[in-house]
């Protein structure tokens, strides 16, 4: 049962201010996205529509903490097809970007391990201004499934240092100043 | 033709053939590459969804590219996505591009950006590289695999059919390999997941395996880092989590060409392929020479 007492109202303009959320008012929930998506397919708990629903409905906590939001896999099939332009691989990283910050402070808790990848991999880039894939990959195995999963991870590390597909050190390009101050400019709201 | 070119950080690294295989390609399709200085990562796919940071790196590369006076070509998908959407909002978006220009002290006219698939097909041109193949891919049997990026979304992507591609088909037929239908040419990898999500990764994964066998298909082609990561880095784990044999040797598509123009395995690095394609290699022309063994035993039985 939906208690209407519960529901924010301003939820879905807070998701069109966001970079990418700029046109979630444009879903008429045709239900296009979702049966096209490959993720769908297999798990139909991952379900865009509904989603994108209870987002307009203002169902703002229970979107925020859904699970489900972290297995999109971006491969924009529901962007292409939507009749209405919703962008709806956009606005789901509109709402995952709501999420981070909601987390961050402390607010609600995100069980999945997909935004603890994303944003190692992200500090990465902050500080080399490329990606270090040895350290963040290794980082990530250790924080979300422990020593037996970096062990676990080890042989196809091994596998790729071999062919010389794998570097050590992480690589440091020479403007790294330059990336600060893009974080810094697009972290200003 | 001389063109910029952004590698991207995985073409340094696990996609490393896709870089040798690149340049030695475009060598002999007189293309001259310059790599623009000291670029950064475009976020990826994992910034991806946090919109204005993964432009704003991506900015940054154009700027780099735009110093050169060239167009700007990019071997990788994921990278050519969103360096591209990162041109598209530099020149749309005042309020984004004000920030970047700040961020980065340099004022931003714009940039010409493709994929080098688009460059090969459409301004090499299949004809002119049909010309460079002295050698007929007889034998291979492969599926074109485009994935998600390369193709979509069309606004971003304007080179091809977003549902029903031929680019990549062309160019395969163009080598005198087989290309054969393929229902999964613009299906989902999984690649954005194969961290946090890896067994819904490798069912995405799988099916494509299975609907390439099928399809009677002896090697994938592919146009991007990220897929090929999934399909021949992945193979064997995917193989594993199923508990069955893949064995399907996944091309890219600069090595298929560089194939078909005679270039030799060690500078299209076809050993750093992480499915051994030894067998593949050796197929090539075995399948002609079959057939007129066959004939002259029927001449020879006639006779």
């Amino acid at each position: 049962m939906i208690k209407t007492s519960e529901l924010d109202p301003d939820f879905k303009y807070e998701i069109a201010n966001e970079p990418g959320g700029e046109n979630i008012k444009k879903c008429f929930n045709c239900t296009g996205c979702t049966v096209g998506c490959p993720v769908t397919e297999i798990d139909g708990a991952y379900n865009p529509r509904k989603i994108l629903r209870k987002a307009l409905l203002g169902m703002r906590n229970e979107v925020l903490t859904d699970d489900s939001l972290w297995l999109c896999a971006s491969c924009y099939i529901c962007y292409e097809r939507c009749p209405q332009n919703v962008k709806i691989t956009e606005v789901m990283g509109a709402i995952r970007a709501i999420a981070q910050r909601e987390a961050k402070a402390g607010k609600i808790k995100l069980n999945n391990p997909k935004p603890v990848f994303d944003n190692l991999f992200i500090d990465s880039v902050k500080s080399n201004g490329k990606w270090y894939e040895a350290g963040v990959s290794g980082t990530f195995m250790l924080k979300t499934k422990g020593l037996g999963g970096l062990i676990g991870y080890a042989p196809m590390g091994m596998e790729l240092f071999k062919k010389g597909k794998l570097g050590i050190m992480p690589h440091k390009i020479k403007g790294t100043k330059e990336i600060k101050r893009i974080f810094e400019e697009v972290e200003k709201k | 033709m001389k063109l910029a070119y952004y590698p991207g950080c995985t073409l340094h690294g696990t996609a490393r053939e896709y870089d040798a295989s690149t340049k030695a390609v475009c060598k002999a399709a007189n293309v001259e590459l310059v790599e623009i200085e000291d670029w950064n990562c475009c976020g990826a796919l994992e910034a991806i969804f946090d919109k204005e940071l993964s432009m704003g790196l991506s900015a940054r590369n154009n700027m780099k590219a735009q110093k050169t006076g060239l167009d700007l070509v990019i071997p990788c998908s994921i990278c050519s996505h969103n360096l591209s959407r990162a041109d598209s909002a530099m020149k749309n978006d005042n309020v984004f591009r004000e920030k970047i220009e700040r961020a980065l002290g340099e004022k931003y006219e714009g940039v010409k950006i493709k994929h080098l698939l688009d460059v090969m097909v459409n301004d090499v041109g299949v004809d002119a590289l049909a010309k460079k193949f002295i050698k007929q891919l007889k034998g291979i049997k492969a599926v074109p695999y485009y994935g998600c990026l390369l193709v979509r979304p069309s606004e971003v992507s304007k080179f091809d059919n977003p549902e029903n591609p031929q680019s990549l088909d062309n160019l395969i037929k163009a080598t005198g390999a087989e290309c054969l239908p393929f229902t999964q040419k613009t299906r989902c990898c999984g690649g954005n997941l194969l961290m946090s999500k890896q067994d819904y990764a490798f069912i995405l994964t799988k099916k494509l395996f299975d609907e390439a066998k099928s399809a009677g298909a002896n090697c994938i082609v592919v146009a991007c880092p990220m897929c090929h990561m999934l399909l021949d880095g992945q193979q064997a784990m995917v193989g594993k989590a199923h508990n069955a044999v893949i064995d399907m040797p996944v091309l890219y598509f600069t090595q298929l060409i560089g194939l078909a123009m005679g270039l030799s395995e060690k500078e299209l690095e076809l050993d750093k392929n992480m499915v051994t394609t030894t067998k593949l290699i050796d197929s090539i022309g075995k399948e002609e020479k079959k057939t007129e063994a066959k004939i002259e035993t029927k001449a020879e039985a006639a006779e």
